[in-house]
């Protein structure tokens, strides 16, 4: 990492001038509230009795009025809008993020009818109050103004303002004499339209902790930026960027960029704050008693968390999430910006990736090593050096001179391929790909016009305006198998360098004056430029399906809404303890924030890792919802096999682990589907009240019920593993049952790390291994059924065709499986309507295991009435250990069918 | 679908599964004979299920008549792929596996045929060769004995001659002061103008020699300049910030040429003229202070995209800069002997400034040095270059040589008289000429003996079956690279005029069916190069498939009779007569 690279908030004027900014400097006052198409609105206005002077620099020319609009929607969703007044000839539109928001969140506006306006509080001036759910009403005080959530009649919940922090540099003509330009390094941004940043504070009321907005490479709760016995720190810095060598434990802004932060605290529940805003952004987290010489002191007894948002651009629109629980959070956001994709079935399985396979031969080598070893693995992955010169949509034709081949011989296997496509195009007058672009318009224009020229793997390059839907349209087609040549079906594709990343631009990206479609400049839409680009390809791989094949992108760039397009990893990270430490906390918080399907490279992209750590890795990534092995191209060779058998053997169970409990993940998966509940959780996400787990980053919860702790150094003989409390615990490997509410110190063995199922939930697995997970398809399944202290439990399992769009017309299975009274009951989740598509399934359960039970012998199942054998049996037949465990041999009840097996 | 009770089992086991119960073969538990494929894992380590899927650990045998019988892991068993030639792994009818054992077993045994023939024709080149090596090496342990005692009488005939030498000097000597005095009042004058030659002459060729020592310290020069450079790129730097904005770009082109020019002038400085290219600025300023201010838009993209490629950079300026090397080559050609691989050293140590380790350098003087006994090119000229001038010397058949010279020494030492004054002018020089020749003699006798001992020390194997690889090396182009192997010597990668060194020769490993050679040039962002040659058995020594499996990595395989064993033959024929056995009879000979 350079630091010197890249620039900080103080070499940032907007973010310099923002933070320097002392509370109550602002001066807008509310008038003209109204209701207005089921909105209410109102105008910002300065002040009038000049009681703004003191700390603020009077304004050049007195701002117009800002056009306020306060919007509610379905399920405690306020949304807050504040854009310069367009009949008042502001001189260019300002950006207002298209395309994230989803349309099915329009229907979900709540038409407000009424407004009351009361004073709160002896304040001394007017609130108007609107309803905003059932339990809480959403205000906007008029002088000075703030906007907040509070419960009817009570306590606050978040609030805007509060801080009279809000700031709204208003775009101005340039006046003679105006230097508007910003340099940076040999870097100079011409800035065209001048200072036009937005700056505000949010209050999080009753919270212990703030959580979100990725990408840091830091702790899951967020640490204070600011405050009394803070030292200096760089605010959160929210701007894609291309870190080469990142480091772990920084508030760096890297790959993407989420503005959605959750709150979490024991009495107040979960609330989140979501700011759609693609221009570079900077959030302080203030420590608690930063405010003590501003003389406001909040209506408000409660704990609380300050933090300031700014932005060098845009608009504010922003949603206010009331929770309360910390689920509700993260369906609140995903009912705003989507839930992620259902990835196709092979996606969820183990990835092999290198920088880069080099050649044909080489593939079929490292393909057919799995199989000598037998390790399953389900994709292949071919880097930038597959390509004719970095020219995407080609092939080196020495190295890859039968491409169909080379994917239909992975194919019959059952696997899978994956190219990689960048968004910089070489600029080579005899590519087809950058002829058709010159010739057609679609790159973004330089600041003098011309088509921007940035340097990146091809060279001398350009970037197409992917905000542009004719572009991305254009785009999309080029993933045809036509026109795609050497393509087949079993190809996806991989976008990497989406930040953008241009090594010759400032700090690695694109200059903020290059202009867009729609004469938007880079840096209104900057942090939004992957998640086009990914919209773009995953659109692209759509239509090359005809709309029936699940896409599969990866991208390394990412936005709010990028969870819709595909699956994101956490980019070129080291191969370190560190590292592997900070890829919890760094995929707990992207799927906090809508980002289900993510996983960091494991073994760590930079460096060679000891084999210890590459065990380590494999152990952990086999729980991430992305688990993809890679290495740069100057490291050796760490291929499973590499390593010695006794490494070979621990690589090839952690690799198994992940293909046994493939049912489950993907059931997982669809419940991010269909709710925007993420497949990997904080502890907190599934135990609210439990205040030990809420700043725990170490463990997590993969679906509610299994957790999951790394082993995070070299040489571990112990670990100390906090177990939520309320119920037990059963170790994944023993069937062993630990206490709740207890931080247990664990011995640590090298086949395993800490991993348990909660007591009272069944989970679906498929103990049988095979090449890839396209051959476990018909494979019986195994339950493990963990009872709690009232010999209850439940789980489900989701299965579906693993690939098409036929599940949205209802061809799936979805059951739950309920264990009460001493017997299992197997229920229908599906909801059949007519004409709804069936998907048929003859897959039985083969084993089922009941941990927490003693003493039977047999089962009865009904409606056969046929009897099974209740035998003790291993927990699992490969790497298990400890005492055998009570096992239904061969119930051979099918999944799709309902069913009942009695405990005799 | 044959019977469960047998299914997957090999012919050898099936007794095992006789009994009504059977052990799990871990000792763990009993499973009945119902339970055996049953389709469900009573046993851990898979004996119940040697049929089925169920158990991960698990092996399913196929019989596949007409070819070779196969265990597969049970996982492949009815997963919807033909493992088995005879489809006997797909039996739940999900998939149709046509029995191919016929066709394959075919092509299987005429390979195996082939094989065995490669086998039969390589033994007896590789018995040959061991004959000859055995031959060859006490032909040189002869040649070596009788040259360490010839080595001894010359030395003392050196050494008399040396002693009658000097003799003859010191009465020379006297004579000339003799002679000086009677002229040096007339001559004074031109004497003292010949001294004065002299000693500018002595004092020219001194700093000379300073000069070839500043090489050995190159990085200090460059660290200097370097450090000169950044100090000049700030100045520029803030400079162009407090000034016309438009004006920084050409500031920063003027900046960039700067600096290359001052490259061009630290290196003239090590004789390496005109290998300045832009991927060297670029390297030093990654290493450096890394400023990358002032660098055009080109350079300063190089320079990001090298921080992840490392090398790549400096390929791709490789590429471009192909003509200027080509002139280097042809310039410094005619100032050195040994172009290249003065390149690859100037290459070396920039490398080595690169990681500005003191010690380091150390280790790569050392390595130069080395790299003269080693280069192929050299050693193996100069050791035949001595093969020819030792023809008259080592031919043993003639009467000796020694002999001869044993004979003149004692003449002249008899003729020479010393005490004849003034001493003749002819006898003298005669002495002189036979002391150089007889020491030359010596040297060249010193140094056989000394390659020879080399040569004896190497490990040619158990049977010394690698002692003709010996002064050969191995070629293999692939693209726009040569490959050079040379056994017990060392390995490289030659592109065009640059040499790259894969390794030095190590050792043989995986008991003499690998090659090791390691320590090689080292990577920029990796390890330092190695190569693993794997032997494979062929009739001619011929290198192949060289690969870079790994970054800086890599293998190769050399096909050779020596590893054409008589044992591995045994085996291959054995193979065969098993799979003929298989076949069944109607079939053969078809």
């Amino acid at each position: 990492w350079k630091k010197e690279e890249f620039r900080n908030c103080n070499q940032t004027p907007f973010c310099k001038r923002a933070r320097s900014r002392k509370p109550g400097s602002c001066s807008l006052v509310a008038t003209d509230v109204s209701i207005n198409d089921g909105d209410l609105t109102a105008k910002l206005l300065p002040k009038i009795n000049g009681n703004s002077e003191g700390e603020e620099e009077q304004k050049e020319e007195p701002n117009k009025p800002l056009l306020l609009r306060l919007s509610v929607y379905q399920n405690g969703i306020l949304r807050l809008k504040v854009d310069e007044d367009p009949t008042l000839d502001p001189p260019k539109k300002r950006f207002e993020v298209p395309d994230v928001i989803i349309p099915e969140f329009n229907d979900k506006k709540l038409w407000l009818q009424r407004v009351s306006t009361e004073v709160i509080n002896g304040d001394s001036s007017p609130s108007s109050v609107v309803y905003l759910s059932d339990d809480h009403e959403a205000v906007l005080r008029h002088d000075p103004f703030e906007v907040y959530v509070c419960k009817k009649g009570g306590d606050r919940v978040l609030s805007m303002n509060s801080h009279g922090l809000f700031d709204f540099e208003q775009l101005r003509s340039r006046k003679e004499g105006d230097n508007w330009e910003e340099s940076f390094r040999s870097h100079t941004d011409s800035r065209p339209y001048g200072p036009q940043s937005i700056s505000f504070d949010v209050s999080f009321y009753g919270a212990d902790f703030v959580y979100g907005i990725p990408e840091h490479a830091t702790s899951l709760a967020l640490k204070p930026t600011r405050g009394p016995e803070i030292e200096f720190s760089e605010p959160y810095r929210l701007f894609n960027l291309d870190v080469f060598e990142y480091i772990h434990d920084s508030p760096f802004g890297i790959y993407g960029s989420i503005p959605f932060m959750i709150s979490h605290g024991e009495v107040h529940g979960t609330l989140g704050f979501f700011w759609l805003n693609a221009a570079e952004m900077q959030i302080d987290v203030l420590g608690s008693g930063w405010d003590a010489e501003s003389g406001i002191s909040l209506p408000s007894s409660q704990g609380r968390i300050d933090t300031l948002w700014m932005s060098e651009a845009g608009i504010v629109d922003a949603f206010f999430f009331v929770g309360p629980e910390p689920k509700d959070v993260v369906k609140q956001y995903a009912s705003v910006t989507g839930t992620s994709a259902m990835p196709q079935h092979f996606a969820t399985a183990y990835h092999q990736c290198r920088w880069n396979y080099r050649d044909e031969e080489d593939v079929e080598n490292v393909d057919s090593k799995f199989d000598e070893f037998d390790i399953p693995y389900d994709v292949l992955w071919l880097d930038i050096e597959h390509t004719d010169g970095k020219r995407y949509f080609t092939w080196d034709k020495v190295l890859f001179p039968h491409p169909e081949e080379m994917q239909k011989k992975l194919a019959a296997k059952g696997r899978h391929m994956v190219t990689i496509v960048d968004p910089h195009i070489k600029r080579d007058e005899s590519f087809h790909l950058h002829k058709e672009a010159t010739n057609n318009g679609y790159y973004v224009k330089d600041a003098s016009g011309r088509d921007y020229d940035g340097w990146c793997w091809s060279g001398s390059s350009s970037y197409l305006d992917m905000l542009n839907p004719e572009i991305r349209s254009w785009w999309a087609e080029k993933f045809s198998l036509q026109n795609y040549v050497g393509s087949t079906p079993s190809l996806y594709i991989w976008n990497d360098m989406n930040e953008p990343s241009v090594f010759n631009g400032p700090e690695v990206t694109m200059p903020r004056d290059v202009i867009h479609y729609g004469g938007v400049e880079h840096r209104e839409v900057h942090n939004a430029y992957g998640y086009y680009f990914h919209m773009g390809t995953a659109d692209g791989l759509l239509k090359r399906g005809d709309g029936n094949d699940r896409p599969f992108v990866l991208s390394r760039a990412f936005f709010p809404g990028s969870q819709r397009f595909g699956a994101v990893w956490t980019g070129d990270n080291s191969a370190d303890w560190d590292h592997l430490r900070v890829s919890v906390p760094m995929i707990l918080t992207l799927g906090l924030t809508g980002m289900s399907f993510t996983g960091a490279d494991v073994g760590g992209f930079f460096g060679n890792p000891e084999p210890e750590l590459l065990v380590r890795w494999y152990q952990l990534g086999a729980y991430y919802p992305f688990f993809r092995g890679h290495a740069h191209h100057d490291t050796k060779r760490r291929e499973p096999w590499l390593f010695g058998e006794k490494n070979t053997e621990l690589m090839r169970d952690a690799i198994r682990t992940r293909y046994m409990f493939l049912p489950y993940f993907y059931t997982l998966f669809r419940e991010a589907n269909t709710t925007g509940i993420p497949v990997v959780r904080p502890l907190w996400m599934e135990f609210p009240s439990d205040e030990a787990t809420f700043s725990n980053d170490e463990a997590f919860m993969v679906g509610n019920c299994l957790l999951v702790q790394g082993i995070y150094t070299e040489r571990a003989k112990h670990a100390s593993v906090y177990l939520p409390r309320g119920q037990s615990w059963y170790d994944l490997r023993t069937g062993v049952a630990y206490a709740g509410g207890v931080t247990h110190k664990l011995e640590v063995q090298e086949d395993n790390i800490p991993a348990f199922q909660k007591a009272g939930t069944i989970v679906p697995r498929k103990d049988r291994y095979r090449r890839s997970s396209t051959q476990m398809a018909n494979d019986p399944y195994t339950l493990v059924i963990a009872l709690n202290s009232s010999q209850a439990a439940e789980g489900e399992l989701y299965v579906d065709d693993g690939k098409s769009f036929e599940f949205e017309k209802g061809a799936y299975i979805h059951r739950r499986f309920v264990f009460s009274d001493g017997k299992l009951i197997s229920l229908n989740l599906a909801t059949p309507k007519s004409g709804y598509k069936v998907y048929s399934s003859e897959c039985v359960i083969e084993r089922i295991i009941l941990l927490g039970l003693s003493g039977v012998k047999s089962a009865l199942i009904e409606p056969t009435n046929e009897r099974a054998d209740i035998e003790s049996g291993p927990l699992r037949l490969q790497g298990g250990r400890g005492p055998s465990v009570l096992t239904i041999r061969k119930p051979n009840v099918r999944i799709s069918d309902d069913w009942t097996i009695k405990i005799l | 679908t044959p019977p469960r009770d047998s299914l997957g089992i090999p012919p050898e086991d099936a007794k095992y599964f006789k009994s009504d119960f059977i052990k799990c073969r871990d000792g763990s538990k009993k499973f009945t004979k119902a339970q055996l494929n049953d389709d469900f894992c009573d046993c851990p380590d898979g004996t119940d299920e040697p049929g089925t899927s169920a158990c991960s650990r698990g092996k399913f045998y196929c019989r596949n008549t007409g070819h070779v019988p196969l265990s597969l892991f049970s996982s492949r068993v009815n997963d919807g792929i033909c493992d088995c030639c005879d489809g006997s792994d797909e039996y739940d009818g999900k998939v149709k596996c046509p029995n191919t054992c016929w066709e394959a077993g075919k092509v299987a045994r005429a390979k195996l045929k082939k094989k065995i023939a490669t086998y039969k024709e390589g033994v007896a080149i590789r018995k040959q060769e061991v004959e000859q090596a055995k031959e060859g090496i006490s032909k040189s342990e002869a040649e070596l004995t009788k040259l360490k005692s010839d080595e001894k009488i010359l030395k003392g005939l050196v050494q008399q001659l040396k002693d009658r030498k000097e003799q003859i000097e010191k009465v020379e000597e006297k004579e000339r002061l003799e002679k000086e005095k009677e002229e040096k009042k007339k001559k004074e004058s031109e004497e003292k103008a010949d001294e004065q030659d002299k000693d500018s002459t002595e004092r020219q060729h001194e700093e000379n020699h300073e000069k070839i020592g500043n090489l050995d310290e190159p990085s200090l020069e460059q660290d200097a300049s370097q450090v000169n450079d950044n100090d000049a790129v700030e100045a520029d730097q803030n400079g162009d910030s407090s000034g016309n904005e438009a004006s920084h770009s050409q500031g920063a082109d003027q900046h960039a040429a700067d600096i290359k020019k001052t490259m061009v002038e630290t290196e003239s400085g090590h004789d390496v003229e005109s290998n300045t290219s832009p991927d060297k600025i670029v390297k030093q300023e990654i290493d450096g202070s890394d400023n990358t201010e002032g660098l055009s838009r080109e350079e300063l993209g190089r320079l990001v995209a090298s921080r992840w490629t490392g090398e790549n950079s400096e390929e791709q300026t490789k590429e471009v800069n192909d003509a200027k090397k080509e002139e280097l080559k042809g310039s410094s050609e005619t100032q050195e002997t040994e172009p290249d691989e003065d390149y690859d050293g100037y290459n070396s140590s920039e490398d080595n400034y690169k990681y500005g380790d003191a010690a380091e350098e150390e280790d790569m003087d050392d390595e130069f040095e080395e790299d003269d006994h080693h280069d192929s090119d050299a050693s193996y000229k100069s050791d035949s270059e001595d093969q020819t001038d030792f023809s008259d010397l080592t031919t043993t058949s003639s009467p000796s040589w020694l002999d001869k010279i044993q004979q003149t020494v004692r003449n002249i030492l008899q003729a020479v008289n010393l005490f004849q004054s003034p001493i003749d002018k002819s006898e003298a020089a005669h002495i002189r000429k036979e002391y150089d020749d007889a020491s030359t003699k010596l040297s060249k006798i010193q140094s056989r003996i000394s390659s020879l001992s080399q040569k004896l020390e190497n490990d040619y194997g158990p049977e010394k079956e690698f002692y003709s690889f010996y002064d050969r090396c191995f070629e293999n182009k692939q693209n726009k690279y040569v490959y050079k192997v040379c056994p017990f010597k060392q390995a490289s990668q030659v592109e065009g005029h640059s040499t790259t060194q894969l390794g030095r020769w190590e050792k043989f490993e995986d008991s003499y069916r690998t090659m090791l050679f390691s320590n090689g040039d080292r990577c920029w962002n990796g390890p330092d190069r190695s190569l693993k040659v794997r032997l494979r058995c062929g009739l001619d020594n011929e290198l192949t498939d060289v690969d870079e499996p790994s970054r800086c990595e890599y293998v190769a395989i050399l096909s050779t009779p020596a590893l054409c064993l008589e044992e591995k033959l045994k085996e291959l024929q054995h193979k065969l007569d098993l799979m003929n056995m298989e076949q069944p009879q109607s079939h053969d000979e078809l």
